[in-house]
């Protein structure tokens, strides 16, 4: 240890321009940070351009100080005079990890906690977020960084291979929707899962190549592994499945929730707005489908669907694209949206056809409603952050602005306008951007996560209702659809 | 005597290229052992492999009796090197790079840093970036004398220096370096022969002798044999002599195995009737510059 804390001292005084450097920007970071919040209070829309610019800056000065100070006993190489001297490898690693921890971390944790308390958010129940964060700091910045440095002799080598791994993504995100038409889409509330694997596998790798390196100092092997990672990484994302990531979600989501007896029908009622449109080379279908058995004070919000058609003569017409692309859902309507290939559109459509699919969906319940006056002022609302109400100067224009610590909310979030004269409301549609992780904090370098809800109304409104409901489970339902002439979705 | 440093065939490929050739090479506790030998030969090689700078392809070698692949911080302590190509943390002055050196040497003598420093006549207060070639490697030898060292490895310390500095460093060893070991690869033996006490020749990745200077100063020596007169070579010419030179009646060579009495009977036998035969000994660089000549030639 002592050991360490020397060569610690050493990487200082050897380093106190990049740490000031370091330091100062993290310092603006904050500053910038609380004074958004103020900005944001007064009526402000955007970031200042300060704010935008130290997202990049700050990570910028971390890079260059990590390889700076990494640098300085490199490890590739015969030539280093740290090589002959009685350095003990373990004190080595210590003395960068302890530079790293107070010179980044440490002042990174200080910042976080100046904004969102700047927020006016209570530090304690913050704490595990604000940890979280350094968990994915660590993770995500600083291995990386640490681990190319220790494959690195220098600074220009260092940027070399940047650009040559910035390369390699780049082509990589040219040939990978070629080799899966899926890749495109997005997950929603399941994206954290990718997002995850990335920095895990990211982590990891790094983790062992800093480790390996320290211990070992063999760079051809340390480089093999750090190939191998990126390469599995940015293949590695292509090869994990929704239905598997919504089983992960589920692991993580379920809290001794029985599950209901739900079941899924085609939609009699709503036949009406069935819909097949024709294209060039395939036919989008439209099909409504109706949820029944969802208990009372709960929610289903379905989130995919996959879905295969099969015709009297067995053959059949498997949904394609990832199973959020399949599900559209707006308020309680659920309806199955595909497209079918032509020719088999063609063949089979005055034919009864069967349906099977599975269904997708997330369950919210323990509704709690808070009620916002239009004072711009925030106030707690439990789900969904810090939240207020504001009524544009001119015309019919409300606002409801959230601020949420460290991450997109949980909740499944519905504004609704009130006046309160009439008792009267009407509800907007729900917040997007919501993730499923459980885990505290998300990654990104701004501690705020900001929303917005925006409408237009005809009438006054007086206040601001926020509905918020607790995910209770996510669930999938088979369910099976027999006899339906595709044809007759036409006449509608 | 023990021996502090072994190699045990010792071999090192870089891609299709042998660099070092099943090296044996043994240098005696309190010797100062000169590896020389033409550039690009492996001496560097050598020692990187022994400090475990590198990674031998094949054989071993020893530091203290172990692996050097397994040098531990522990040997570091007892173990001084300074080499000419290696990197130094620029941005420290002379004073700070002892200070901060200081703490890894349990027997770190610091009157006897400041002594070197002063011998060296060091700017303390310049950082090592500023200095030049001559005076960073003097920072580099005080700050590798300073503890003492049970070992001392100097990879072609003098390249590149006038020899005024090269005798001052020459001095501040010499004066440290008591009961210590001494490795100097160099490839130019004037350079070391008036302290080395062993030498080990290396070329072309083989280590073609290693002996005493002593021995090897004995053993060669420059013949000039005159005829009465011009003659061709006989064929059957001994393979100890080589770097022949001829010109009318007079033939000059070196005899790598002198022995005055058995050296003198093959000259007769070789050359029946010499009008004169002359033996003078050959200083070390000499005899340095006649091996690199004569495996030039074989190559």
């Amino acid at each position: 240890m002592r050991q360490a804390i020397h060569i610690f001292l050493k990487d200082v005084r050897g380093h106190w321009y990049e740490i000031a450097i370091t330091l100062a920007v993290t310092a603006a970071f904050a500053f910038t940070g609380a004074m958004q919040s103020t900005f944001w209070r007064n009526g402000g829309q955007s970031r200042s351009l300060a704010s935008a610019l130290l997202v990049y800056v700050l990570p910028l000065a971390w890079w260059i100080l990590i390889a700076r100070v990494i640098h300085s006993e490199s490890l590739p190489g015969d030539r280093q005079f740290w090589l002959t001297r009685p350095y003990r490898k373990s004190s080595l690693l210590g003395a960068k990890a302890l530079l790293v921890l107070l010179c980044i971390n440490v002042p990174m944790l200080i910042a976080d906690a100046i904004i969102v308390s700047a927020y006016d958010f209570p530090i304690a129940p913050m704490l595990p977020g604000l940890l979280w964060r350094q968990v994915l700091l660590t993770a995500v910045f600083i291995l990386p960084a640490a681990a190319l440095s220790a494959l690195t002799t220098g600074f220009v080598q260092l940027a070399l291979t940047l650009a040559a791994i910035g390369t390699g993504v780049l082509a990589w995100t040219f040939i990978a929707p070629g080799l899966n038409s899926d890749s495109g889409d997005l997950w929603f509330t399941l994206e954290w899962i990718r997002t995850y694997y990335q920095v895990l596998s990211a982590a990891t790798a790094a983790l062992a190549i800093v480790a390996w390196q320290y211990a070992r100092r063999k760079t051809a092997v340390a480089r093999i592994l750090a190939v191998a990672a990126v390469i599995l990484i940015a293949a590695g994302i292509e090869w994990i499945s929704w239905p598997t990531a919504f089983w992960i979600q589920a692991l993580f989501s379920q809290r001794g929730f029985e599950e209901p007896a739900i079941a899924i029908h085609f939609d009699q009622k709503r036949s009406w707005s069935a819909g097949v449109l024709y294209e060039p080379h395939s036919v989008r279908l439209y099909i409504p489908l109706t949820v029944r058995g969802v208990p009372s004070g709960t929610q289903a919000m379905p989130i995919a669907l996959t879905a295969t058609i099969g015709a009297p003569d067995r053959t059949s017409w498997k949904t394609t694209g990832d199973p959020p692309s399949n599900v559209a859902s707006e308020g309680q309507l659920t309806a199955l949206r595909t497209e079918v290939d032509k020719a088999f559109y063609e063949r089979v459509k005055d034919q009864p056809v069967t349906i099977r699919g599975t269904l997708y969906f997330a369950l919210f319940g323990h509704e709690r409603i808070t009620r916002l006056a239009f004072q711009n002022q925030f106030v707690d609302v439990p789900g969904a952050g810090r939240c207020t109400a504001t009524q544009a100067l001119t015309g019919q224009s409300y606002f409801v602005l959230c601020d949420s610590a460290f991450r997109s909310p949980k909740d499944f979030i519905t504004m609704e306008w009130m006046d309160l004269r009439r008792n009267a409301g009407r509800a907007t549609n729900p917040t997007l951007d919501r993730s499923g992780s459980p885990f505290p904090a998300d990654l990104g370098i701004n501690p705020i996560y900001q929303y917005s809800n925006y409408d237009v109304l005809q009438g006054p409104a007086s206040a601001a209702d926020v509905h918020t409901m607790e995910p209770l489970a996510y669930v999938k339902r088979d369910f099976e659809i027999d006899n339906l002439r595709l044809s007759d979705l036409e006449r509608h | 005597m023990s021996e502090v440093l072994r190699a045990v065939d010792l071999s090192k490929r870089f891609g299709r290229t042998m660099v070092l050739d099943r090296l044996n090479m043994d240098v005696p506790e309190g010797g100062v052992y000169a590896l020389v030998g033409a550039n690009g030969v492996g001496k560097t090689t050598t020692i990187k492999i022994l400090m475990n700078l590198q990674q031998p392809t094949s054989g071993r070698g020893e530091v203290f009796g172990h692996d050097s692949r397994r040098i531990s911080a522990q040997d570091f302590t007892r173990i001084g090197y300074v080499s000419e190509n290696q990197e130094i943390p620029e941005w420290m002055t002379v004073e700070y790079l002892m200070r901060y050196l200081q703490p890894f040497y349990p027997n770190w003598d610091s009157s006897r840093a400041n002594e070197l420093l002063r011998q060296f006549d060091l700017p303390l207060q310049r950082k090592l970036k500023y200095l030049s070639h001559g005076m960073r490697m003097k920072a580099a030898l005080a700050s590798s004398l300073a503890y003492r060292p049970a070992l001392i490895v100097l990879d072609e310390p003098f390249t590149g220096l006038d020899a005024l500095v090269r005798d001052e460093l020459i001095e501040g060893l010499l004066e440290s370096a008591e009961g210590s070991t001494i490795l100097i690869s160099s490839h130019d033996l004037s350079e070391i022969e008036s302290f080395a006490s062993h030498v080990g020749y290396l070329e072309n990745g083989r280590l073609q002798f290693s002996e005493e200077m002593a021995s090897l100063s004995r053993r060669f020596r420059e013949i000039e044999v005159t005829l009465p007169e011009p003659a061709g070579l006989p064929p059957n010419w001994p393979s100890a002599w080589i770097n022949v030179e001829r010109s009318a009646a007079v033939v000059r060579f070196v005899d790598t195995q002198f022995e005055r009495d058995r050296t003198l009977a093959e000259v007769h036998r070789v050359f029946p009737q010499p009008k004169q035969v002359t033996v003078d000994a050959m200083p070390l660089r000499s005899i340095f510059v006649t091996l690199a000549k004569a495996g030039r030639k074989a190559a």
